[in-house]
């Protein structure tokens, strides 16, 4: 009994520990990673260096490229055995070259957030918005929601749009927001099928959380809270619980954030 | 009366001089396992928390699009108890935002700057989807992605990019469908990319893990095959296989600068000049004599030789403290 007890928590510490260790076996599993991400970026470098400058770089980025490119020497060399120098080298050669490809982009034009339209790619655009309509369409499908016909007007728009994406006359952000205001109202069809379908999942919910309120409520007493704010607490557990058995869910749910807050004041 | 209640143990322990003697070793035994029983205990305790923690995404995916925006999707573990929760966004320019919960009902959820208000329900795990135009910044033709993850992520790099800077340790790095997927662990990390369509071939150059896996099974295969082929075919053609080398190392042996060209022809043209200079003055220089004769700086002609010696054109080795610059013997041909 005792050697099977012991089993069991052996078994039990192991399973806990695994996934971290396995993450652990993982990342030194293959360091020679390292060694292709920072050639890759060498090289890189190199090809930037040659672009803007030719021969004439500037002795302050060559002393940069020097010690990036040093350290890849070097990280070759302390690899596969000496891992935990490898990881200096690598980070010192991806800071090197981190600071030369800034130098190098400074000179050219402000920074400019990708949260400004301008800058925005129609293809990049149009790649987002389809993973959105397949996501939408799964769940429209789950639910036997009939919006086919809007998902079919959809496609056509991205078809047509990806067909002429170098058209200059084709005028995307009026077909991209037509394309949104079909996608809105699909949104509302699912959330409004989904209230029908969701009510018995709500209401079990409630019923569930209201019990612990419930047991909550009755510690409270024994506590010597106010006996007022409890009993505004049991008012509004019964009003929920009539409004869900009229089906009332919205109202529910405004009448439960009252509770959830009275609950709080009473520090429950 | 009392002795009728003498201890058994008292009885047989007890020796000639009325010494008490008590077996230790199942107390050790007890102790040591009550002991170990006890730390395995407060071990499994404290793991099991950090392991199911609510509100803790269990799964973070990046893809960062060619303009830069970023679509995210993360599943996260709730309380089942709470009707509604916080999400902290990664940022407040969000565009499909798209929330499931148990039984994939689409939840409903409020966006109110870089957060957005869910109500979930009792949903014990959500899956959140939306796209993100804060984490890539550009400059020039640099692109900047920086994030401060609660967890361990994984990052789709658009088609075409080459990193050229970052400041966190890979965890791993794949290719999917010509894209570089690097997972990071939490905390903060920038990645420094150039994106571009010419691009292509320098990024094919990077191999996956899994192919490497992959390449290594098939290669031991092949190794395994190769060897059983070779020692049967050993005996029987030792002669002409022999002849065969022999041809095979002449066919690359260097002979004139044309045949350099010929095996590469991709040279830059001042690097032919220096590899006619070489060639010239009988196959070896020092670096400090290629920099006299075509008065570069330094660093531009160590540059230039350590160029050659990727091409595989010339070999460097160390003569009284200074870079003596080979032409190879054997050249390959370039690809």
């Amino acid at each position: 009994m005792k050697k099977l007890a012991l089993f069991v928590i052996f078994v039990l510490i192991f399973g806990t520990i695994s996934p971290s260790l396995v993450n652990y076996a993982y990342a030194q599993n293959d360091p020679s990673i390292l060694l292709r991400i920072a050639i890759q970026a060498d090289k890189q470098i190199v090809n930037q260096l040659d672009r803007v400058y030719g021969d004439q770089i500037p002795n302050n980025i060559q002393i940069i490229y020097d010690k990036g490119h040093t350290a890849v020497q070097s990280l070759d060399e302390s690899l596969p055995n000496d891992l935990k120098k490898a990881k200096k080298d690598f980070l010192s050669a991806m800071d090197a070259f981190m600071q030369i490809s800034r130098i190098i982009s400074q000179s050219a034009i402000k920074v400019v957030n990708t949260s400004d339209k301008i800058d925005r790619d129609l293809s990049s655009e149009i790649d987002r918005l389809e993973k959105y309509v397949k996501t939408l369409e799964t769940i429209s499908k789950k639910y036997n929601i009939n919006v086919t016909n809007d998902f079919i007007k959809i496609h056509n728009l991205i078809e047509k749009t990806r067909n002429q994406t170098n058209n200059e006359n084709v005028k995307y952000d009026k077909i991209i927001d037509e394309i949104k205001i079909i996608l809105n109202s699909i949104k509302n069809d699912i959330h409004e099928s989904n209230s029908k379908h969701q009510s018995g999942f709500i209401k079990q919910f409630f019923n569930k959380l209201l019990d612990k309120i419930n047991l909550q409520l009755i510690q409270a007493e024994n506590t010597g809270i106010d006996q007022s704010q409890i009993e505004k607490a049991n008012g509004l557990i019964l009003e929920i619980k009539e409004l869900l058995s009229k089906n009332q869910i919205k109202n529910a749910k405004i009448a439960y954030v009252q509770l959830k807050e009275l609950m709080k004041n009473i520090e429950y | 009366m009392n002795s009728l209640f003498e201890p058994i143990q008292l009885k047989t322990s007890l020796g000639d001089d009325g010494i008490l003697f008590v077996r230790n070793d199942d107390i050790l035994d007890t102790m040591v396992k009550t002991f170990l029983l006890v730390v395995s205990v407060i071990i499994v305790a404290a793991l099991i928390p950090t392991q199911s923690s609510f509100s803790s995404p269990r799964a973070l995916d990046l893809i960062i699009y060619p303009d830069g925006s970023t679509h995210i999707s993360t599943e996260i573990d709730l309380d089942p108890f709470q009707n509604d929760y916080d999400l902290d966004l990664f940022g407040s320019t969000i565009d499909n935002l798209v929330v499931i919960g148990d039984n994939e009902f689409l939840l409903t959820t409020d966006v109110m700057g870089d957060s957005a208000l869910i109500q979930t329900f009792g949903s014990s795990i959500i899956s959140v989807e939306y796209d993100i135009h804060d984490l890539v910044s550009k400059q020039g033709r640099l692109w900047t992605f920086s994030l401060d993850s609660p967890s361990e992520f994984t990052l789709l790099l658009p088609k075409n990019s080459a990193i050229v800077g970052m400041t966190n340790l890979p965890i791993n790095m794949e290719i999917i469908d010509d894209q570089n997927q690097l997972t990071l662990s939490s905390g903060k990390t920038e990645i420094d990319y150039f994106y571009s369509t010419n691009l292509s071939d320098s990024i094919t150059n990077i191999e996956t893990e899994s192919n490497n896996v992959l390449y290594v099974i098939i290669g031991g295969v092949m190794i395994f095959i190769i060897i059983g082929f070779g020692i049967m075919i050993h005996n029987k053609q030792k002669n002409l296989k022999l002849i065969q080398n022999i041809q095979t190392i002449q066919k690359n042996n260097v002979t004139d600068i044309e045949m350099i060209f010929k095996l590469k022809p991709d040279l830059r043209e001042d690097d032919k000049e220096l590899v006619k200079f070489i060639f010239n003055s009988g196959g070896e220089v020092l670096e400090s004599e290629l920099r006299k004769k075509f008065l570069q700086p330094r660093t531009t002609m160590w540059r230039a030789v350590k160029r050659l010696e990727r091409e595989g054109v010339i070999d460097i080795e160390k003569k009284d403290l200074q870079n003596l610059v080979k032409i190879r013997k054997n050249m390959e041909k370039q690809e």
